[in-house]
């Protein structure tokens, strides 16, 4: 078991952003976490990042606790930024070098990692000058240089016309490791996703394969089930 | 350290704005009172006035601007997800800070060595100058970090920044000698950084030696403001 929450709570103010939430996730899994809006995703998968902490109950990293800040287990961690989260006035190669040497990586690996996610024809293009679509491409990149085993994705197609979103499932599938991915994208949880989550108001509804939440809720598609599942 | 101060050099020398204000304005503010009140046994003191202001203010306001926006930007999550620590990135962008106080001083005092304005400077000024730049940058920066960490945007920078510098640039003599001012600035201006700066400045370029009040004073605000920093520094926005 890779990670391993249980009963973990987290409150802003009169909000429960998490509910009292159990889940595994294996070695070498694409785990997708889907939900609406303010379902708590974010604030769960930033507890496990380690960059909040829990109010109550337990998380385990590779066996770790991953609050208060643990180098060693952030080393093994691949974190996916924002999108704009880039060094200004940089172009892709300057920007992913830094990262590199943030992480104390050789500026080789840094170049091996842009041409990875495709982005070696735009080497020399400012950040700013980024389209979409080669933004995330950067924003994953950024996550990938130390060579984490477990990656975290947030959103990585949001905002995407659906050609440069269907481009970039190609490079998601490549991705070595252990994934844990956040998504609105519900054909695209069903087509990359080993097992999902789904969570409403900061609790776990359900948790299976795609095709298994479709099987239990007698939905066609994974679209139908969530919508059941979230509206039940 | 070495890529957090590459960011933040690159960053700054590909931002013309930063540049025309760390570099071209107070040059035009030592050409048009180097032209107005200039000549041998005033330039030192206007000089003086003109650098210290210029390195302040380039100091505060660049590490400032650089925290908010690597903050709002989620830069600074980014790099706590890193082995690097806080006091790394920092010391990073103080090197660079430095540098670009060096910098001013050779461009705004070469010119000042110019003929038409007269500016002469003894020896041991030059020996000591790069020791005053290192405090008083040291000291404006530590004030920066405390402004970024107050300044929940990039225009909040501009506003909190230039509130705490104009003022201070008037109150400390800067831009107007003290010596012709009434007996209350005086007194105001022995709690502000920048008079003690522009005392050590003056007292380097008119080739005196009595830097030890000055560069204390400086020190004492420096540790001040760096202790605040560090100890409220904040990695996101919203946490």
């Amino acid at each position: 078991m890779i990670i391993q929450i249980e009963d973990l709570r987290k409150r802003y103010g009169a909000r429960q952003a998490v509910d009292g939430v159990t889940l595994s996730v294996n070695e070498g899994e694409f785990f997708g976490l889907l939900g609406p809006n303010g379902a708590g995703k974010s604030t769960l998968v930033e507890i496990v990042e380690g960059l909040r902490r829990a109010d109550s109950g337990t998380v385990r990293v590779f066996g770790e606790s991953p609050w208060p800040r643990d180098l060693d287990l952030l080393a093994r961690l691949g974190i996916q930024t924002q999108s704009s989260s880039f060094f200004v006035r940089h172009t892709a190669q300057e920007h992913l070098r830094r990262v590199a040497a943030l992480h104390r990586v050789s500026r080789d690996r840094a170049d091996e990692v842009l041409r990875l996610v495709g982005l070696e024809d735009s080497a020399n293009t400012r950040v700013e000058k980024l389209s979409g679509g080669q933004r995330q491409r950067l924003a994953i990149a950024s996550a990938l240089t130390h060579d984490p085993e477990l990656l975290f994705l947030d959103e990585p197609t949001a905002a995407l016309d659906p050609l440069a979103r269907k481009q970039l499932w190609g490079l998601l599938k490549s991705l070595p490791g252990t994934i844990v991915y956040t998504t609105h994208h519900l054909d695209e949880a069903e087509a990359l996703c080993d097992r999902v989550a789904i969570i409403r108001s900061g609790r776990i509804v359900a948790v299976d394969t795609p095709a298994g939440l479709c099987e239990r809720t007698g939905a066609a598609s994974l679209e139908d089930a969530y919508l059941r599942l979230v509206a039940a | 350290m070495t890529a957090a101060a590459g960011a933040y050099l690159l960053a700054m020398v590909r931002n013309k704005i930063a540049l025309f204000f760390t570099f071209v304005f107070p040059l035009l503010f030592i050409v048009l009172f180097g032209l107005m009140y200039g000549g041998p046994g005033q330039m030192d003191r206007l000089a003086a006035g003109v650098l210290d202001w210029g390195v302040g203010n380039a100091a505060m306001f660049g590490v400032a601007y650089s925290i908010v926006q690597w903050r709002r930007d989620d830069l600074l999550r980014l790099v706590r997800t890193t082995p690097t620590p806080v006091t790394s990135l920092l010391s990073g962008w103080y090197v660079v800070t430095l540098g670009l106080a060096i910098a001013q001083a050779a461009l705004l005092l070469g010119v000042s060595l110019l003929p038409a304005f007269g500016l002469t400077v003894a020896a041991p000024g030059i020996v000591l100058l790069p020791v005053v730049l290192m405090v008083g940058s040291l000291t404006f920066f530590a004030i920066g970090v405390v402004v970024g960490r107050l300044a929940p945007n990039p225009d909040a920078v501009a506003a909190i920044a230039n509130c705490v510098m104009i003022p201070m640039a008037f109150l400390s003599g800067s831009f107007y000698p003290l010596e012709l001012a009434p007996h209350w600035m005086d007194v105001v201006s022995r709690f502000l950084p920048l008079r003690y700066l522009n005392d050590a400045m003056r007292e380097v370029l008119s080739g005196g030696y009595h830097l030890v009040v000055p560069l204390s004073a400086l020190f004492g605000f420096a540790v001040l403001f760096g202790v605040i920093g560090l100890r409220t520094f904040k990695w996101a926005d919203n946490s």
